[in-house]
């Protein structure tokens, strides 16, 4: 990871983990309108504000961080069910001394989780099931044996004090000063591993073959990581809930998936979005009281994952539908300066322009259409159009050359080389001449011995002659054949 | 800590749920293996596709759809709560596939955003309206089976046919039921070779959508009495324990029924006894069900394997890999 | 080189996937300084064998060892370019961070790739005619390219016997020319090399020794001696589409003389 980017991490942590953490306060807030809740919110009054931001930028921050790793490996799903195996973990770690002792919790939550992953390699090792059906086995499994175990503790007169039921959808304003110095804790250990080991984990994700080939302990880095992944999803629980946890895992680091190509940025800008969807999450859930954070923490992620789903500047779905439009738009102005073409060999070039009508009839359109087209040409600079009549421009001349050029270039190829018949390769040439570049051109016209002549009997137009800005002298003899 | 597990009184446990607080437990029960059987059945044909996840999708993706047909329509009938659930699984498959195919993102990556968000999504329209949904947010994760006899009763002529939630879902599995008798072929060629089944002229894309289709309605007439997390479990469950027994997609169906029988009438023991929510004591039923099979089955059990690994593999024994379709070869 | 060791000695290696043996009693002495082909029908084990002596399959049997010890020891000198389709190509790296990947092997746990490491690198992708594209996200080559990152990684690992899966599987004809010019290269160095290939004709041009492998080793010597209608056909048994593929070679061969 570059050092500007650990650096960033460091300081998100240190600022996170130096802020205010005092007394518990009060945690029960009574619901008032939601603008004075909102002005409680922002000038983190109550401790219980402190300790919901706090908490929320570190499981943020934890969950980005090793939630990356898992997208990257392919392994999204195994976050989820690692998220609902710890449920019985949880409820047995409040049982050890039947109160919500944070360090028992996260004993319990990942020794189960950890159980889980287990059982999932153990049973698609040793059966027929995929993997996938283990995955969805074993989640769906640990959370009835924990939904029994809460149900059970709930039924018991300390229980239903127990809180436990805000590990499922969280509430972050249930967060004690013990939940945040465990959080802080994990996260930092979090941090430091990654940076620390960013190397071996980068290989290791990558290219899992390789690195074992060069004795990078794959095996060893994986439970790492699953335990680091355990750990922080049980954090995160309070906040988030067992249900939506692996949603803070995936969704804020498959944004960043789509926004940058090198892994250190995506590591970073995940925690980032992890941060900012964990913030907002608990700013809405305090502002509506009656709301569990956790599924705000996610619509919140959602948001951000939506935002690089549509705007991303390269993977985004308007720049690449942008893109497209924008290539369509070329391949029909190309295809109006190939029927010009086409039309002035049919008077073997004696004409210098051609008539909308001409172009028209070329097309098989009506001549609005064809005025249409014509006026396309006129603003990208390839054609004039005097009177009702078009003329190529010495850069439409040359593009009007390289597609007819490339179209019977195309159709030569196929007939001569991959012995297809000369009434079967005009569609696919109609697509290909669009997007053959200048070296392949070439290297077609040396295979083909410069051949003059496409599969139907008319003239290529030679490149020198095309350069050359002169479509009219290699095209003339061309048609008599 | 023992306060928890309580005295075991045989008579409490083992018979009275089958004598005197039969009208209670026989519903429970009877939904138990309506539930568990048609899940069963359609998780047959998703694990078959390795689609096991995009049942936890469309179980966790039904809720918002669910939420705003109760919104719409103001009543908890049977036919808007179905449009719903087609609406948002339609949808579901939707997002998955362009989130997909649009960008570089995984497909599991994909499946796990786009049912995480709708499932949020969901949770907040019940807490919002929680006065005009009759959810609650516990009820969406695990359900409550507990309270589907004292839904009202459906009388045909005198006939007392049972709760309106156990007659829906018997509706259901008798409609997976039929529709697998009827189109047991095509089901089998599109899971087992898309390109064969296209040639032999089934529509591959059809009956994936139809079984997106089936999985939603089951899971939303379920979805009240097990909630959005153990359905996944009883769709995956039942099949997966089959196909340890059996290689042939027709046994393995039985097999299935069998234990949703079984697992069920476990869940309500298992649930009497521990008094805890019976949906998931149903879940860990099965699972027994399931550990005790995958350590016993004969060719696939963890003892016979162990037994075989004792006796080195010869290079002659090249096993053929068999898989639930090997009535095609 | 005066190595006491052969560099890569294999003895009766069995290896089986699902209890359902690949590779059984292969039994090899490998020469330095040899380019050697591993050539054979699908599903012969080729793969199988250069994972397994690399230690990552579990063996039945046998032992694997490298100048004489075994390979967890000697992991430094042992370079590997694995199979293109191993990997997902969308994974966000760049060119130049695949081929640091190379240098990791020697950098040990906790160390960064240093200056000294990114100068070697870079010159690895010089050689492979990358150098250009050391910024290049991976998804963004063709598949030629997408090859020639992974000789230059393995390039990087400066190791003295290399395993290659398919080097030339999906390449263009300039990519195959400029990846047998390095192999031939690395080979006067001194080094060995065992490249998985699937093309019987340029099998012959490309290597000094063929290895025939289908689940045992059918032979191993020359390629002169060992590239025969007699040999291949009991390497790839009664495969008619194979025959008429090995027929052609040899009619190549006999044609070029």
């Amino acid at each position: 990871m570059s050092r500007t980017a650990s650096r960033a991490l460091l300081i998100l942590l240190v600022a996170a983990a130096t802020s205010p953490v005092e007394a518990a306060g009060v945690r029960e807030f009574v619901s008032s309108d939601w603008s004075t809740q909102i002005v409680r919110f922002l000038t983190l009054q109550d401790a219980s504000v402190r300790f919901a931001l706090i908490g929320s930028v570190l499981l943020g921050l934890s969950c980005g961080l090793l939630g990356s790793f898992i997208v990257v490996r392919k392994m999204a799903l195994m976050g989820d069910a690692l998220s609902h195996a710890v449920l019985p973990g949880v409820a047995i770690g409040f049982l050890w001394n039947m109160t919500k002792d944070p360090l028992a919790i996260l004993i319990g939550a990942t020794i189960a989780g950890l159980l889980g992953t287990f059982l999932v390699s153990a049973i698609s090792r040793t059966t027929r099931l995929k993997e996938d059906a283990a995955l969805g086995l074993v989640l769906a499994t640990f959370f009835a044996i924990g939904i029994c175990l809460v149900t059970m503790i709930q039924r018991l007169p300390t229980g239903n004090k127990s809180g436990l039921d805000k590990f499922l959808f969280g509430q972050a304003a249930a967060l004690s000063a013990e939940d945040i110095t465990l959080m802080a804790l994990v996260t930092t250990i979090a941090v430091v591993m990654v940076v620390a080991f960013y190397k071996e984990l980068l290989a290791s994700s990558f290219d899992p073959g390789f690195s074992r080939s060069i004795g990078l302990p794959t095996r060893w880095i994986h439970h790492g990581l699953m335990l680091l992944l355990t750990a922080s999803v049980v954090i995160a629980l309070q906040a988030v809930g067992v249900v939506l946890v692996s949603a803070m895992l995936i969704t804020p680091a498959s944004a960043a998936y789509l926004l940058t190509d090198r892994l250190h940025r995506l590591v970073v800008m995940a925690a980032a979005f992890g941060v900012g969807a964990g913030m907002a999450g608990a700013f809405l859930s305090f502002v509506g009281p009656s709301l569990p954070t956790g599924p705000l923490m996610v619509i919140g992620a959602s948001a951000l994952f939506s935002a690089a789903f549509l705007f991303g500047p390269r993977h985004g779905v308007v720049a690449r539908w942008m893109l497209r439009r924008r290539g369509a738009a070329r391949t029909q102005r190309e295809n109006t300066l190939k029927s010009m073409f086409h039309v002035m060999e049919a008077t073997q070039f004696r004409t210098e322009g051609v008539t909308l009508h001409d172009l028209a009839i070329r097309r098989r359109e009506t001549i609005d259409d064809a005025q249409r087209l014509g006026r396309d040409l006129v603003r990208h600079g390839l054609a004039t159009l005097s009177g009702d009549a078009l003329y190529f421009t010495p850069p439409g001349r040359k593009r009007a050359g390289e597609i007819v050029r490339n179209h019977r270039l195309w159709e030569l190829y196929l007939t001569q080389s991959a012995n297809i018949a000369a009434d079967h390769v005009h569609e696919d040439a109609e697509k290909i001449e669009h997007i053959l570049g200048e070296s392949v051109v070439r290297d077609l016209e040396r295979r083909l011995g410069y051949a003059t002549f496409d599969p139907h009997g008319r003239a290529i137009p030679s490149a020198r002659a095309i350069h050359g800005g002169d479509a009219r002298r290699e095209g003339g003899n061309g048609t008599g054949k | 800590m023992n306060a928890m597990i309580p005295a075991f009184d045989a008579h409490a446990v083992l018979v009275a749920p089958w004598t005197e607080n039969l009208s209670l437990f026989g519903w429970i029960a009877a939904m138990g293996f309506a539930v568990t059987g048609a899940c069963g059945l359609v998780g047959n044909y998703l694990m078959l596709r390795r689609m096991a996840l995009m049942g936890d999708a469309v179980s966790h993706s039904v809720l918002p759809g669910l939420v705003a047909a109760f919104l719409v329509t103001s009543s908890r009938g049977t036919l808007p709560m179905f449009a719903g659930a087609l609406a948002a699984g339609g949808f579901t498959t939707i997002a998955i596939e362009s989130i997909h195919k649009l960008t570089r993102v995984k497909q599991d990556a994909a499946i796990g955003i786009t049912f995480s968000t709708l499932f949020a999504i969901g949770v907040v329209m019940t807490s919002l309206y929680a006065g005009q949904v009759d959810l609650d947010a516990d009820c969406v994760l695990y359900g409550e089976i507990a309270f589907v006899p004292l839904e009202p009763m459906i009388n045909l002529g005198g006939l007392v046919l049972g709760p309106v939630p156990f007659v829906r879902m018997a509706a259901v599995l008798l409609m997976v039921g039929l529709l697998i008798a009827a189109f047991y072929k095509e089901l089998l060629v599109s899971a087992f070779d898309p390109g064969l089944a296209r040639s032999l002229g089934t529509n591959p894309t059809l009956m994936h959508y139809g079984l997106m289709a089936a999985l939603s309605v089951v899971v939303v007439s379920a979805f009240e009495s097990v909630g959005a997390i153990l359905v996944v479990a009883m769709l995956i469950l039942p099949g997966a324990t089959a196909s340890l027994l059996s290689t042939r997609l027709s046994r393995v169906h039985l097999l299935s029924l069998v234990h949703a029988a079984i697992s069920s009438w476990l869940g309500v023991t298992l649930g009497v006894w521990l008094d805890c929510s019976i949906a998931a004591a149903m879940v860990v039923a099965g699972a027994l069900l399931f550990a005790l099979i995958w350590i016993v089955s004969p060719n696939e059990g963890l003892v016979a394997r162990w037994r075989r690994r004792r006796t080195p593999a010869l290079p002659s024994a090249m096993s053929s890999n068999s898989s639930p379709v090997s009535e095609l070869k | 080189m005066s190595e006491p060791y052969a560099p890569l000695e294999i003895h009766d290696l069995t290896v089986a996937y699902h209890k359902k043996p690949v590779l059984w009693g292969v039994d090899l002495v490998i020469e330095p300084g040899r380019l050697i082909g591993i050539v054979g029908p699908n599903g012969a084990g080729k793969s199988t064998l250069i994972k397994a002596c690399m230690g990552l399959l579990p063996l039945q049997s046998g032992w694997v060892k490298f100048f004489g010890e075994s390979f967890h020891k000697m992991a430094r000198r042992v370079g590997y370019v694995p199979q293109r389709e191993s990997v997902d190509w969308d994974f966000p790296v760049n060119v130049m961070d695949v081929v640091l990947m190379g240098r990791y092997g020697r950098l040990g746990l906790l160390r960064r790739p240093s200056k000294a490491d990114r100068i070697i690198a870079r010159a690895c992708l010089e050689k492979v005619h990358l150098l250009p594209y050391a910024n290049r996200q991976i998804a963004n080559l063709s598949g030629g390219q997408q090859q020639r990152v992974f000789l230059a990684r393995a390039l990087a690992q400066e190791a003295d016997i290399y395993f290659m899966d398919e080097p030339f599987a999906g390449v263009d004809a300039a990519t195959e020319a400029a990846i047998i010019a390095v192999l031939r290269e690395l080979r006067d160095m001194g080094k060995t090399l065992l490249v998985v290939h699937h093309d019987l004709p340029t099998a012959r041009q490309y290597f000094d020794d063929l290895l025939l492998l289908n689940m045992n080793v059918v032979a191993f010597g020359k390629t002169a001696e060992v590239f025969t209608a007699e040999l291949l056909q009991k390497t790839y048994g009664g495969r008619l589409t194979i025959l008429s593929e090995v027929a052609q070679a040899l009619g190549a061969h006999g044609a070029s003389r």
